[in-house]
């Protein structure tokens, strides 16, 4: 039964994964991601499934690869420090055409950082994240329905290009508790065939066997070439994000996560204000919605890209951009307060706008 | 006159030459292992992680299904796999260097976890593949390409026995050193090996299995002598043994 929640986003993360088909969830507790798997770990076996706790999330990404080779539905979450611990199996995953769905809960980083939210893994989360050429789809909700709305779309996208899938959810939204609703159980990997691929004897099959390492170089030649033709039907076929007034906009404002979801009140105080302000609200970070910048208004002047980092995504909407208009970057991240708040966005805002 | 499959079973691949080198123990191994699936007739149902090294190669002289894991992993793609799959039989097949060094953590945590499953570690003491390196369980003195001067255990750390780690988890039903350097040796390694797989089929709990071989090529000794230095070095210093047997 569809269920209406009022709880932290991360919660309602967990509450999506499971009704949408996962079986298993593994992971390791650190913080803002540590509430899915607590939550995961009471309603799974509800639905016939576990959650694995495991000893790192070194250990966390090779199980869920292991498990994945079964074919069936799996999932981890976690958080900057134990992403990047992830990195080796999901650049394996990736090699292997293996799907399962991940989130990184962003906090503030380098090093051990901070667990105040931040947007500061888009970097990591879109240009692949370990070592090879590899991309993961990636999708940034930005408030607890989006992240129910979208779960059965990345799980599709996991199964349709076997591919791991990455939620990038700021810290901040992540522990927003609000009310939303989340639908009823269907398991959307059981809509795909996986028969064809799926590592479990040769009862089913003659011998199967999963190999990313080369023993001819023309074997890694293959597997990239492989990769290459995935990522460019994923490029063409599945960009996604919203806009918002842009139509007579002279001001673009692009922001993804929680300031994207402020530019909403944003757009709606500065065009009470007459100021002819939109926003382009990214959903997928990979692949980049390119497409939103190809046809900009003949009247936007310049555009401002917000995020709570020291400029990441800035640089994908200046390649889509090309040159044409001015692209400024305002964001920060740390601290009490590691982003900019309404009013701040509103006086930036104001002020490149030349009032 | 019977055909190599009629004699042998299915389960060896007697197609392919392997790429081992003439004397490495990973041979006798290979074929071991293969022998226990086809006799206790899991082939359909086998799943072989193996790790990188070359112990790697094994899969390709089954045929059963097979994953290459990360360096290091297999135990932990073997914990998700089993969660997942319980009804499959499933086993790492690893290397010293794989096993107890980069992958020491997730073998430790595999087998404090108790989940039924069959660890085969194949310790030759060096890291053969990438030419004859220092691993975890290089003996005392042994010259290695990275200890030119015999591995100092002052610094280097010693020779690490890693069964004798598991020892005290409640979750290992099954526990042996065995070694290859007679055919005594080698039936009662076969023995081992079979009750490792045993215990997992009987779902009792976690199965692990050290096999002392000789590297001739990382030694840089003809295997003859390779053998010799097995036998006068390396058992002596590893003592094989059954050191825990649940599955009765």
């Amino acid at each position: 039964m569809a269920e209406t929640l009022f709880c932290k986003n991360t919660e309602t993360f967990a509450e999506s994964l499971a009704r949408c088909g996962v079986k298993y969830h593994f992971a390791y507790p650190i913080t803002p991601a540590t509430d899915v798997m607590k939550r995961m770990a009471v309603i799974l076996p509800k639905y016939g499934g576990k959650m694995m706790q495991m000893e790192s999330e070194l250990a966390v990404s090779s199980a869920v690869a292991g498990a994945a080779c079964t074919g069936t539905l799996v999932a981890t979450s976690t958080s900057g420090p134990g992403f990047d611990l992830m990195q080796e199996a999901i650049g394996f995953m990736c090699g292997a055409d293996l799907p399962c769905i991940i989130l990184d809960s962003m906090r503030v980083g380098p090093g051990d950082g901070d667990i105040v939210g931040a947007q500061s893994d888009y970097y990591m989360a879109t240009r692949g994240g370990g070592h090879g050429d590899y991309r993961v789809p990636v999708l940034a909700p930005c408030e607890g329905q989006e992240i129910a709305d979208l779960m059965p779309h990345a799980v599709k996208l996991a199964y349709t290009y076997l591919t791991p899938v990455l939620f990038v959810i700021d810290g901040v939204t992540a522990q927003t508790t609000e009310t939303t609703t989340v639908p009823d159980y269907h398991d959307y990997s059981a809509e795909f065939d996986v028969s064809g691929w799926q590592y479990t004897g040769t009862e089913y099959h003659p011998k199967r066997a999963l190999i990313t390492g080369s023993y001819a170089h023309e074997d890694g030649y293959k597997m990239n070439e492989r990769l290459r033709a995935k990522y460019e039907v994923i490029r063409e076929k599945e960009q996604m994000w919203k806009e918002d007034s842009i139509e007579d906009a002279e001001m673009i404002v692009v922001a993804f996560g929680i300031h994207g979801r402020m530019c909403r009140d944003l757009v709606k105080k500065m065009r009470a204000d007459g100021k002819k302000v939109g926003c382009i609200r990214p959903v997928t970070l990979w692949p980049f919605p390119d497409k939103a910048f190809e046809k900009l208004p003949a009247s936007c002047r310049q555009i401002l890209v917000i995020e709570m980092n020291h400029g990441q995504m800035v640089d994908d909407v200046r390649l889509a951009v090309n040159g044409r208009l001015p692209v400024h970057f305002f964001g920060k991240t740390g601290g009490d307060t590691p982003m900019y708040t309404l009013r701040e966005m509103i006086a930036e805002t104001s002020r490149l706008m030349g009032e | 006159m019977a055909s190599l499959k009629e004699r042998y079973g299915q389960t060896l691949n007697l197609d392919k030459l392997t790429s081992y080198c003439p004397g490495c123990g990973h041979g006798v191994v290979t074929r071991l292992v293969a022998e226990c699936i086809e006799e206790l007739d899991i082939r359909e149902r086998a799943i072989s992680i193996v790790g990188i090294g070359c112990g790697g190669f094994s899969h390709h002289y089954m045929d059963i299904d097979a994953i290459e894991a990360t360096h290091g992993r297999s135990a932990s793609f073997a914990v998700g796999y089993k969660l997942a799959r319980p009804d499959r039989i499933v086993f790492t097949y690893q290397g010293d260097g794989d096993t107890s060094a980069i992958g020491i953590g997730d073998t430790m945590h595999a087998a404090n976890k108790g989940m039924p499953l069959t660890c085969i570690m194949v310790n030759n003491t060096v890291f053969g593949m990438t030419g004859g390196q220092m691993s975890p369980t290089t003996l005392e003195g042994q010259v290695t390409a990275t200890t030119v001067n015999g591995r100092d255990c002052s610094w280097q750390g010693y020779p690490l026995l890693v069964p004798e780690m598991m020892r005290a988890m409640p979750g290992v039903k099954f526990l042996a050193r065995e070694t290859i350097g007679s055919p005594k040796q080698i039936l009662h390694a076969k023995k081992s090996l079979k009750k490792a797989f045993e215990c997992q089929i009987k779902g009792l709990g976690f199965a692990f299995v050290e096999m002392i071989v000789p590297c001739p090529t990382g030694l840089k000794m003809p295997p003859l002598k390779a053998y010799d230095w097995l036998r006068d070095r390396m058992i002596p210093y590893f003592q094989p043994q059954v050191f825990k047997d649940e599955v009765e």
